[in-house]
């Protein structure tokens, strides 16, 4: 059985976003990388492979440039690479869509992904393809293991750590956990050179688009953060206090 | 891996264009391992004057050492690829470049170019992996720049060899567990393996050094050394041998001298930018930005230099002087703009929280190593006239 595993190329948490006119400038960028989160559910879908599974697929969906994320995850070891080939933005629903098609046609059981992208933060694709397939979801979990055919997926509860099974098919969301995601090596980047991306159109999928029900209006960078405030002398104790406690909610 | 900042290299002629997608991958893990495990921890191993074992094995685990050579367990990567792996070590510090160049271009090269089959299986692999580690003896305390009159001896006495001398500034010496020792047999150089273990050799620590303190600098000490027959490497004599290594070392270098300036050109950069004085960020003023636009034409130029040396290995068509005009420059540059860099700095640039000063110090080293700056001027004066200026013997 296959594990397939959802990767999403955003911004480096690392780099320099900003707008020009009223939408994020990609040109600006300096670096894509596979977002975090996302990491973390490819790190464990390789322990997955390496505790039996037969093989990995690695999903995006997304614009030309989001191929290299395929690539990355093939020089870590992903076994077989889909790009789900779109130029436009797309809302919510419309990325589900598509990766649920993706996904299907694959036949994984067990999807794996970030509980939200580094860029757009919505934390909808998890939970959503998982509705739309009618799989079983786990949420926000750090690690998935399997003993004797079942799966375990260990998540951060309110009062401590829960363990949770569950048996395929199932989609799980990771938080960030133990486990960062291995360093590849030469020897997987000359394998990751050799496999072929798997390029689709929504119409390969048999997936007809339609209208986005979303209009983002305008982007804009967040204010500046106001100047650091000064205090000097006894007298001002309570007005400090009271900031650190008002303001600040650190007392 | 999440990270605090962005590390910008510097790249105004757009290297990166050039580069092909396999060449950019291994750039960026070799970024990502010197920012995650070296910029955090090289302080203090520089203070204490060690080279941390675990870089040894995830540089092995990483698979990049004797990147440019093929089969027995090699990674087969083009030059162009071993110039960028050398590049972004020596960003973190030249120490970890040297280890690098040493294992790949002065130990494992010498072995798969010149040992028999049987040396090659046995050797390469394990130092490929980083298992084993490798170190190269030319040098002697009283023969540097002129290695032809080396002194240590090589006797062929029926069942074995026997190796007496003395090697020095031998870098990973003490932590290596062979050394390819160069060596006269009958009047001739040839190289010779050596382990760590055999009988009457030794490889003391050399203390005390202000520059590459996070690299083990040693000498190398053979007493009646006994080593079997099969360990002299078959396939070459006379100084051709370890010059044909130290080419490899060189054009790495040339690369690795480069991501040296440019951590330094970073980090004046952003000082300038935040740093304060008179009302107005120091980058405002027309003297820095001077010095910085010197820097990143200095820096242009290098990489450049090192670029199209890369693509010459890669397609055969070099010659040795094209190498020593790369190293030299280079390294030049890297040292100038470490000194800018610091002037840049001020007082905080001699402070362990910039790498400048490092850099600075390691500098001073690889100027030297590998073919002094001056004696590069030799060689390249020698290809301009025809005559050989090193020494006043015909």
């Amino acid at each position: 059985m296959g594990v397939a595993v959802l990767i999403k190329q955003v911004p480096d948490t690392t780099s320099k976003v900003s707008v020009a006119g009223d939408r994020v400038d990609e040109s600006s960028v300096s670096k894509w990388s596979i977002s975090p989160y996302d990491e973390y559910a490819l790190e464990c879908a390789m322990r997955l492979k390496e505790s039996g599974y037969s093989e990995v697929v690695a999903i995006t969906c997304g614009p030309q440039r989001s191929s290299k994320a395929l690539t990355e995850a093939a020089a870590v070891g992903a076994d077989s690479l889909i790009h789900v080939h779109v130029e436009d933005s797309l809302d919510s629903i419309q990325v589900q869509t598509l990766l649920s098609a993706a996904i299907k046609r694959t036949g994984s059981e067990i999807v794996l992904c970030g509980k939200q992208a580094a860029d757009t933060n919505s934390g909808s694709t998890g939970p959503g393809i998982a509705s739309i397939l009618d799989y079983s979801c786990v949420g926000v979990v750090s690690e998935v293991s399997v003993d004797d055919g079942v799966l375990v997926a260990t998540r951060q509860g309110p009062s401590g750590l829960e363990e949770i099974e569950v048996s395929a098919p199932c989609l799980f969301t990771f938080d960030k956990g133990e486990s960062e995601l291995r360093r590849p090596n030469v020897r997987g980047i000359m394998m990751a050179k050799k496999k072929t991306v798997e390029a689709l159109t929504p119409g390969d999928l048999g997936v007809d688009l339609g209208e986005s029900a979303v209009i983002v209006n305008s982007h804009s960078s967040p204010p500046d953060k106001p100047p650091g405030q000064k205090f000097e002398g006894v007298s001002s104790i309570a007005t400090v206090v009271q900031k650190l406690r008002d303001e600040a909610n650190v007392i | 891996m999440m990270r605090n900042m962005a590390y910008e290299a510097l790249d105004f002629y757009d290297i990166d264009s050039m580069l092909s997608e396999e060449e950019r991958m291994v750039r960026d893990m070799v970024r990502d391992w010197v920012e995650d495990r070296v910029i955090p921890n090289i302080e203090e191993a520089c203070r204490d004057g060690v080279f941390p074992d675990d870089w040894r094995k995830e540089i092995g685990e990483m698979g990049i050492l004797g990147a440019p050579l093929k089969g027995y367990g090699c990674p087969g990567l083009s030059y162009i690829a071993y110039g960028l792996i050398c590049q972004e070590l020596e960003r973190g510090d030249s120490g970890v470049r040297s280890f690098a160049s040493v294992q790949g271009s002065l130990a494992m090269y010498p072995i798969h170019d010149f040992g028999s089959e049987e040396q090659k299986e046995y050797y390469l692999p394990k130092m490929a992996s980083g298992e084993w580690v490798g170190c190269f003896g030319l040098t002697e305390p009283d023969y540097g720049s002129n290695p032809g009159d080396m002194i240590t001896r090589a006797e062929d006495k029926g069942d074995h060899f026997l190796l007496n001398g003395a090697k020095m500034w031998i870098t990973n010496g003490t932590i290596a567990d062979l050394a390819v020792v160069w060596a006269k047999l009958d009047g001739e150089i040839k190289g010779f393996i050596v382990e760590k273990g055999d009988e009457g050799f030794s490889a003391p620590e050399m203390k005390g050094k202000h520059s590459l303190k996070a690299s083990v600098t040693s000498e190398l000490v053979f007493q009646d050394c006994k080593i079997p027959k099969n360990r002299i490497l078959p396939d070459v004599k006379g100084l051709r041998g370890p010059f044909s290594c130290l080419n490899n070392a060189r054009y790495g270098i040339s690369w690795g001298a480069v991501g040296a300036a440019q951590s330094c050109f970073n980090s004046a950069k952003e000082y300038s930018l935040s740093r304060i004085q008179f009302g107005h960020p120091i980058a405002s003023f027309q003297l820095i930005q001077n010095k910085l636009s010197w820097m990143l034409r200095e820096i242009t130029k290098g990489q450049l230099l090192a670029y199209h040396m890369g693509k010459k290995k890669d397609d055969g068509t070099w010659i040795p002087e094209q190498i020593s005009l790369a190293k030299m420059n280079n390294v030049d540059m890297a040292l100038e703009i470490a000194r800018m860099s610091r002037d840049i700095h001020g007082a905080n640039g001699i402070l362990d929280e910039y790498p400048v000063m490092r850099h600075m110090a390691n500098l001073e080293s690889v100027k030297t190593y590998e073919g002094t700056h001056d004696i590069h001027n030799l060689i390249l004066g020698r290809h301009i006239t025809g005559i050989q200026s090193f020494t006043r013997e015909p």
